[in-house]
């Protein structure tokens, strides 16, 4: 604890951010936010979209709850929290809708469902409302770049072997022969999500490089 | 008693973080910023939002009259031309859903019979609700009037969804609401 008091700010905020990604990914690690994850991995694009969407509500959330930590008053910060949180997601759900149609459509009801992700609510709670904003940024684009990766990691999975291809952006990165013809789309449905995230999470487990704490 | 002695020494900070209704204030302060900045937001994409719904609408006009050659708003529906003559009408219904509103299209030919019906937008329970927007159901509706638009148990042609009543029924008493109300309407400015 002492040792972590003399490190600069600079370190100290290097150490939050990549804490995120892998110490104490949301998703393989804290096992939070599965309902969207399973929801829109089914596909690269929405994936990159939802992770997207999550770190700027994250971020936002983050920054406002640490600003105001000191005059929050202890038996409405709960509400307080979700009204912040729900107020970024409103806006990015405004902001999607209007710029970004084909997402906004293919995320459908998962986004204004962001509000409700556990990791978000988890970090305002268990992080912002305790720590200096500086740092609080620093968990908000670790824990959210972490969410990304885990997102994009199942939706590799869901995606080339539901679909025999890879499309970023309407634009196919390649696309496997014989899969492609016929994909296996068990992948692309609920229980092929289920399935792939289990599977992950045990091969993570097993390779000892993400302890759950 | 020793907090009121120590009362003066506190700051007037401290004074108003430890009053009584300071968390109800504090919290109704919140949503007021939160909301306006909301509504801020909600004005600024508001022209663009429209812009893209309508884009969406004349997408499906497309979709639904396939020699369409141009159409022109009247009062509150489409009229659709194909060489220079009418070929049908168009309007936009609403729903209310399991989860929400449901937001159609519903194109009509000249008889008053549907040509086809189109799910604009929906926030149904996914792969239950969402099933409105599958042809399957959507092409029931394929040449009905507005007579017969009910669902199986009132008499009418629709069967609803499985697992999917409230869905099926929102969007079935929609159409023929509107439908009966615009055919009017277009039979009156005739």
């Amino acid at each position: 604890m002492d040792e972590l008091k003399e490190k600069s700010t600079g370190r100290k905020f290097w150490l939050e951010f990549v804490k995120g990604i892998v110490v104490t990914n949301p998703v393989f690690v804290l096992v939070l936010g599965l309902c969207p994850t399973l929801a829109v991995t089914s596909s690269i694009d929405n994936a990159l979209g939802m992770g997207a969407g999550v770190i700027f509500v994250l971020l936002g959330s983050n920054i406002i709850i640490s600003l105001i930590r000191r005059i929050t008053p202890v038996m409405v910060r709960i509400p307080v929290f979700i009204v912040v949180i729900a107020t970024f997601v409103t806006i990015l759900s405004l902001v999607f809708e209007a710029y970004i149609p084909p997402l906004y459509e293919s995320l459908g009801i998962y986004l204004a469902l962001i509000v409700v992700n556990c990791i978000i609510l988890g970090r305002a709670e268990a992080f912002a409302s305790k720590n200096p904003v500086i740092y609080s940024i620093a968990d908000a684009l670790g824990i959210g770049i972490g969410f990304t990766i885990a997102l994009l990691i199942v939706s590799l999975f869901r995606e080339i072997l539901g679909t025999g291809s890879l499309s970023v952006f309407g634009r196919t990165l390649f696309s496997i022969p014989v899969l492609s013809e016929t994909p296996m789309a068990f992948f692309i449905t609920p229980p092929g999500a289920f399935l792939v995230l289990g599977l992950l999470l045990a091969l993570f487990r097993w390779l000892g490089v993400l302890k759950n704490e | 008693m020793e907090k009121e002695k120590n009362s003066r020494s506190k700051t007037i900070l401290e004074k108003i973080l430890n009053n009584r209704a300071y968390p109800a204030i504090f919290l109704v302060i919140i949503v007021l910023v939160s909301v306006s900045l909301a509504m801020v937001i909600g004005n600024i994409t508001r022209v663009k939002i429209i812009a893209g719904r309508e884009a969406e609408i004349v997408n499906q006009l497309n979709v639904i009259f396939p020699d369409m050659q141009e159409y022109k708003i009247i009062d509150d529906y489409y009229v659709i031309y194909q060489d220079k003559e009418v070929a049908g009408y168009a309007f936009t219904a609403t729903g209310k859903g399991y989860g929400g509103d449901i937001n159609m299209l519903i194109g009509i030919d000249r008889d008053y019979h549907i040509q086809e019906l189109a799910i604009l937008s929906n926030t149904e329970t996914p792969g239950l609700g969402t099933k409105i927007t599958e042809s399957y159901f959507t092409d029931q509706f394929k040449g009905l009037g507005s007579d017969d638009i009910n669902l199986g148990k009132d008499g009418g042609k629709i069967d609803s969804i499985t697992g999917a009543t409230i869905s099926s029924k929102a969007v079935t008493e929609a159409v023929k609401k509107e439908m009966e109300l615009k055919i009017d309407k277009i039979k009156n400015n005739k």
